[in-house]
Order: structure tokens, then sequence, then C-alpha cells
């Protein structure tokens, strides 16, 4: 079992290289079909009429842009080999100092999102489950549908504008790391954890009212109620362990999208996040920050992954990996 | 009854005292501020954004600027040069430079230091990046004959020469730094301006504070300020209107304006301008029917601009009817003479008929249809483009809309591949040479995306280029005019963009003008608490 699990863990790990390659090659080709270059996003942006073309070559060439595509992708991979993503093309600085300023905001918001998450979907997905066709459990699923249905920006335009126009108030505009003030720091995550976790929390919920509903009708329950165990016991020893796999996966690969993936939520409440970062990225046709990016938010999504499959192991000892 | 006026006249002198001390600029505060967009670099000579502008114009001067109290953007004031002569024949312009100003590490600026930089912006080496080096073009030398003299000399005589050096991106920079390494301003900020670089957090903000030994005694009033990257227009809305933020200096939509002013009331006070920023309407020449004057006409007549003037500004951010230059500033044409113009009849129906005998003329049959480009910006981009395409219905033909993001737009404008497209400019200051310049054939111009060669046209710009008599050029821009819009009808004009800044009522000495990257060296600002 202990071998097969180490193969299985080593096997896991091997395939994220060829995986991250394909992403690689993938956002590489998918960049440059998209027509227009940072130096065009750059300089004809205002106008632009008093640039000549010869100036626009000059640029391009300082970027490495006059290159032959291969020559490009070569050199990017050589970087990603010694851990160099190399500079922005558009700012000219190094991508490591644009992502560190927006991966630890991002960072802080995804775990306190997913703890928003989690502490929501569990214990009422659960609540919701014991006490089915009761009106606890139809409260339950109107909170949970009325989450699937607001999606987070606009929930959190409504926060806003409600502590504007009645408490006259509005979270801080400017990011203060939680070490230099722990209070202004939560004063602006909070809100939009609290948004962004209510949305997430609506899967959970109702994956996790349905798995228990699943689990709490198989024989195992039956034959330990019937032992006269109590139900507390139950549900926490040997309902919860196994319901709760599916809202695991959720929460989990939630957790790697809202790294780089909540770039409205971020536009409302001016976060200077990893989403704003992608788009603008993406809009200024800066190639090399794009592709650092992507990079990250897909090793993101495989560690995750990874970490659930190994989670998945540990929580359900039926899974063989063999 | 003595004793009656007495008190009265007691009275009236402490309140009108009162007004006064209510004038007087107050030391003290920080300005914060949303900025919508962040530059790549901090080289000036380089960018060519209002996000480097509002955060980082305040910490340079320029050898000229515009006035800061001129509502109309154009009138030149001194900064760096305090006074300036020019040679009877307009070939040479000297400039008597302040004594005393120094830079923020302490070090003396001179005329060494203005040569330097308008020799970078003006003949800028090979591998460094000069945006505006072709508005110079006239330039044959930079001199610094003392320490506190600069002269520049001109090819020829050029009517917009000094209007040229009010460019608020033409920071002084250090010589002796320039000499070491041309790019070095891309990555450190060090100037003669009013504020001093505190900090710079990517995606966040900009810092700057008082600089306590600025050259203009007394000034800034503010101990320092905080300008925030604020992508999003309703987050830069709700920062105003919680009093986080005493101003945006680019402009809010109308209907922002009177989101806040319902909001704050008194708290609010707002200035508007007409916008020295038009979307127009590029027609490619070298695909049919479109080059066909008669067709490009009925497009333009088509457009009722009066109309869309009274209900578009209800909605965008546009409003004047205008031809090549921003209503009510000194070459702009007179709303009588404009009417006449092909599009800018008021009678609309009149108008729309001659649209119609136009195309059947031309032979474009009933429901043509064409794609027309714009450019994914919702204000006023899409407004306009609307309006628009519903006019162009009116006269049968039908038109389909397509939408390209970003650097996405530029690639079929520059290689011909629309038929008709939005395009756009925007100014730093209302001047023929600078306005007029797209408009230009292809061959001299290629952000000319009409893609058209007009000889007459070249030589009416260049004469008004060099009339140095007012009255001459105003009737040869006139001329330029006329064969623009209405003979040839090259290039459409939709409406003037129109400036509106709602700001805190706290915040005074500072002026709306035109221009949008313009009076942001915060020198004159002030707040009253």
């Amino acid at each position: 079992m202990r071998a097969g699990m180490t193969g299985y863990i080593l096997k896991r790990l091997l395939l994220i290289i060829p995986t991250l390659f394909g992403v690689a090659v993938l956002i590489f080709l998918l960049l440059r079909v998209v027509p227009g270059d940072v130096v065009e996003a750059r300089y004809m942006g205002q106008g632009g009429q008093f640039q000549s073309q010869e100036q626009m070559q000059l640029e391009r060439k300082k970027l490495g842009l006059d290159q032959p595509m291969w020559k490009q992708f070569t050199t990017w991979m050589a970087g990603i080999a010694r851990l160099d993503f190399g500079l922005s093309m558009w700012t000219g600085s190094p991508i490591t100092e644009e992502i560190k300023l927006r991966f630890a905001l991002s960072l802080q918001l995804a775990i306190m999102a997913s703890t928003v998450a989690t502490l929501l979907a569990i214990p009422l997905g659960i609540l919701a489950a014991i006490k089915q066709d009761t009106w606890v459990d139809y409260a339950v699923r109107v909170f949970s549908i009325a989450g699937l249905a607001m999606p987070s920006f606009w929930l959190g335009i409504l926060m806003i504008l409600c502590m504007l126009i009645i408490f006259k108030w509005l979270p801080p505009m400017v990011f203060t790391p939680f070490w230099v003030n722990p209070w202004e720091n939560l004063a602006q995550l909070f809100w939009p954890a609290l948004a962004v976790g209510y949305r997430y929390s609506a899967v959970g919920t109702r994956m996790m009212r349905s798995a228990m509903l699943e689990v709490l009708r198989e024989d195992y329950i039956r034959t330990a109620r019937a032992k006269g165990l109590w139900m507390k016991l139950i549900l926490s020893r040997h309902a919860m362990k196994n319901a709760i796999l599916p809202v695991l996966t959720i929460i989990s690969l939630e957790f790697a999208f809202l790294l780089g993936g909540l770039v409205v939520t971020e536009q409302v409440f001016n976060l200077n996040g990893l989403g704003m970062l992608f788009v603008e990225a993406i809009a200024r046709r800066d190639y090399t920050l794009t592709q650092a990016l992507v990079m990250l938010v897909a090793t993101t999504f495989l560690i995750v992954n990874f970490a659930v499959d190994i989670a998945y192991a540990w929580l359900d000892p039926r899974i063989r990996y063999r | 009854m003595r004793q009656i006026v007495r008190l009265f006249a007691l009275a009236a002198a402490a309140a009108l005292s009162l007004a006064s001390i209510a004038q007087t600029p107050r030391s003290g505060g920080e300005l914060v501020f949303p900025v919508p967009s962040e530059p790549p670099s901090y080289d000036g000579h380089r960018e060519e954004t209002f996000g480097l502008i509002h955060p980082f114009a305040p910490f340079y001067n320029t050898l000229l600027r515009v006035d800061p109290n001129d509502t109309g953007g154009t009138k030149p004031a001194p900064s760096l040069a305090e006074s300036w002569t020019v040679s009877p024949d307009s070939k040479t312009y000297t400039f008597k430079l302040r004594s005393g100003v120094k830079f923020h590490d302490g070090s003396e600026m001179t005329s060494k230091d203005v040569k330097a930089s308008y020799d970078k912006i003006i003949f800028p080496p090979a591998g460094v990046g000069s945006t505006r080096q072709g508005q110079y073009a006239v330039v044959e030398a930079v001199e610094a004959p003392d320490a506190y003299t600069v002269r520049f000399r001109l090819k020829y005589a050029s009517a917009s020469f000094l209007a040229s050096l009010l460019s608020p991106y033409n920071f002084i920079y250090k010589a002796d730094t320039l000499a070491k390494d041309m790019n070095w301003y891309e990555k450190n900020i060090m100037g003669t301006g009013p504020f001093t670089f505190v900090e710079h957090v990517k995606g966040s903000h900009v810092v700057g504070k008082k600089n306590a030994n600025y050259w203009d005694q007394g000034k800034p009033y503010l101990d320092g300020f905080r300008a925030i990257f604020m992508p999003s227009s309703s987050a830069q809305v709700a920062a105003v209107r919680a009093e986080r933020a005493h101003i945006q200096f680019r402009g809010f939509s109308p209907k922002d304006r009177d989101t806040l002013k319902a909001a704050l009331g008194d708290k609010i006070t707002v200035q508007e301008s007409p916008w020295d920023c038009i979307l127009m309407v590029g027609i490619n020449h070298e695909k049919k029917p479109f080059d066909d004057k008669r067709v490009r006409r009925a497009l333009s007549l088509a457009l009722d601009r009066h109309e869309a003037s009274k209900s578009l500004s209800q909605i965008a951010i546009v409003k004047a009817v205008a031809g090549v230059q921003v209503p009510g500033t000194p070459f702009a044409t007179p709303p009588e003479e404009l009417n006449k113009l092909a599009g800018y009849w008021t009678d609309a129906a009149k108008s729309r008929a001659e649209a119609r005998r136009l195309l059947k003329e031309a032979g474009v049959p009933e429901g043509f249809s064409f794609t027309f480009t714009n450019r994914g910006v919702p204000m006023p981009y899409e407004p306009l483009a609307v309006w628009m395409i519903d006019q162009w219905r009116q006269i049968g033909l039908n038109v389909k809309q397509e939408v390209l993001e970003g650097a996405a737009y530029f690639t079929p404008l520059r290689t011909g591949g629309t038929q008709v497209h939005m395009d756009f400019q925007c100014g730093y200051i209302v001047e023929p040479d600078l306005d007029m310049y797209k408009f230009l054939s292809t061959s001299r111009n290629p952000a000319n995306y009409g893609r058209y060669s007009d000889p007459v046209l070249d030589d009416l710009y260049d004469k008004q280029s060099r009339a140095t008599n007012v009255e001459e050029r105003k009737r040869l821009v006139r001329q330029f005019e006329k064969r623009l819009l209405d003979e040839e009808a090259h290039y459409l004009m939709t409406l003037q963009w129109h400036r509106i800044i709602p700001h805190s009522s706290k915040l005074k000495g500072w002026t709306v003008t035109p221009s949008h990257y313009l009076n942001n060296t915060l020198d004159t600002v002030w707040l009253t608490q």
C-alpha cells in the first residue's frame, strides 16, 4: 500500500512537468496570434501621430520582438529553467517584482475568501441535510441559491453602496500588509472576502448537503444508528469525512482560481491584485508578464490539484492508488 | 441714522475681509486624487499618457507652462524661464532662466540642463525614445550661450513654436545625469518641481511631499499629495463621494457629476470645459465606394450634430458641435460660419435629403451595407457609435459595428483593413499645428488612417503653420477645415468631448482647462481644511 502510494505521488509530480510545458507552448502561441503588440499599445493608445515607424521598430528590437518566434520561445524557456522570468515589456521592471507586489494581496484574499466559503458551506450543508425538508433546509437552500445567482462583484457594489450611503464610510483604497497595520488590512480585505466567499460557499453548501444526504442513507450509517451511536458521533466520525470530499475539491480548486480570477471584484474594491494585473498585461500585450502569470496560475492549479488528490487518499481509505 | 449706516459699513467691511480671508491660500494638507491609468515609465519625454502627468508632473518644472488660471488653456506663462524674446524674423527664441532654482538633489538648474533636456527630446541619440520629436522638426539648434540663457534657433518661422514649448511632458532633467545615462529618468525621478518624490507602489499609489526649497517662494501650499491608481470609474466616484479623494483630474461622466452633486450638495464644486479630445470618423479612401467624396459627404450630412449635442451630452462626455478646433478657442470657427459646412446645417431634414441625393448620384443602392470599426472603450465610443449607426440608417445605409479591444484596434487601422472606423485625438494644447497634423496626406503622416493624399490640404497646413499674422492664419485654418470636412469630407468630426470635474469644495487654486494634460503641477492648489 505504502509503495503504491509513493509511486502514485511520484507519477503525479512528474506529470506536472509536461503539463506545464503544454501550458507554456499554448500561451506563447495564443498571445502571438492576437493582433497588436506592446509597442502599438504603448504609443498608439493616445493617438501616437508624432511617433515614427522607425521609433516603433526600434522599440520592438529592444524588446526582442523582431526575433523569430522559435528564438523568443527558447529564450523564454531557458529563462524559466533558471527561474528567471525576465522583464515586463510594459514597464521594463523584473517580472518577479511586478508579481510580488500583487501576490501578497491576492493570496491573502484567496485565503480569507476560502475560509469564509468553508465556514459557511460545511455547517450549512450539514444542517440542511440533517434537517431535510424542514424550514431550516429551505432557508439554507434559499441562502445558497441567492449566492449562486449573485455575481460577487455585484454583491461587492451593493456592499460599497450600502457602506457609502448608510454609514458614509468606504474601505481603505490602498493595500496595507497585515503585519504593518492589521486593522487597515482587514478593513480593506474583509468585504471583498465576504462577497467572494459567499458566492463560493453557495456551491459548497449545495454540494455538502447532497453529499451528506447520500452518505446518511448508506448502510454503515444505518448500522451505526442501529448500534445506538450518538448522532453527533456518527456525523463527525463517519458521515462528514466521506461527504466532505467533493466540497474539498471545489473549495480547493476555487482557491487557485481566486488567485488570478477576481478581475471585476478587484476593480470594484480597487484592489491591486493579480487579477487586474492579468487583464492589464493582456490588454497591453505584455507577453512576458502574461506568460509568467499564466504559468503561476497553472502551477498553483496543479499543486492544489495534487494536494487534493493526496487528501482524498487520506480521507477515504477505500481509494487505492495502484 | 448715522450709527446705523456706520454699523452697515462695518458689517460690509467685515464680510469683505472674511471673503478675502476665505480666498487666501492656506498652507497644509494632503491632496488625494485617483488616477485612472498608470504609466509604463517615469520619462515624460518618452510617454504620452495622462497617467504619467497626473501623478508625476508635480515633481518637475517645464521651461514654460500654460497659465494655470487660463480656462482656455493656451496662454503661455513663465515657469523655469522668467521671460523670453522673439527675433524680428521669428526664427530665434531667447529665454531668460530664473536663477537659484535647485534640483531635488540640491544642485542648481542652469541652461545646460534645459539644453540637455531639449536635445534629448528633439535630437535623441540612437536607442533613446522621444515621442514628440516630430513636433520640433522646425528646430535647428538649442543653444546655451550663458548659464541663464537658452536660445532656440528655428529653420523657419513657426506660428506654433511657443505653444509647443508649453507641453507638460517636457520635464527639465539634470544634464549631468543624462550625460551618464540617457534612460535614467525612465526609472528614476528627480526634478525641480514643487513636490519631491516619496514613493511609488506599482498598481497602488504615488506619494509626493512639499519641496521646502521650491524656487517659487511660499509655494506649494500643500504638504503633499497622494495619487491612487484606480482604473474603475465607479471606484473613483465612490472615493470622491466618501470624501476619501478630493478630485479626479481627467473627468467624470454627466451621470457621475449629477450623482455626486445630489449626494454631497455644496461640498462638491463642478468645473466644466470643452475638452481638447474628439472622436472622428476615418473613412478608408482605398475602399469603394468611399473613394467617392459624394459618399463621404453623405456620411457627414446624415449626422444631426446639433440634436445630438443636446441629447448625447446628457449621457456621454461629449457636447459642443466642433470643427478642427475646440469651440471658443482662438482659431475656432464661429458657429454661424461652421454651420455652413456639410453636416453642420441646422436643418436636419434638408441635410439628409441632400445625403440621399448624393448617394443615389454616386450609385450607392438603398440598404448598402458596410462595417464600422469601433474601439472597445465604453465612454464615449459606444454611445457615439450607436448614434451614428442610427443616423446612417436614416439615409438608407445598413451599418454593422465591429468592436475591437485595445491593441487589436490599431492593426486594421494601420494596415488599411477597415472601411469606416472611429478615430480619435487628444491634445495637450489647442493649437492648429498639433490638431490638424493628423489630417495630412498619409505620406506625411502614417497615422492618417483615411489613407488619402491631398497636396492642397498639405499646402494649406504648411501655409498656416508659417503664418505669423494671426488673422491670416485664421483664414488659412478655415480654408483647411472647409476642405477637410466639407469639400473632400476626408474625415468626419463627431462632437467635442466635454470635460466635467466635480471636486471637493475644499480644493481651491485649480482651474479646469480643455486639456486633461494641463495644470497638474499642483503648486497653486490648496485645501481649505
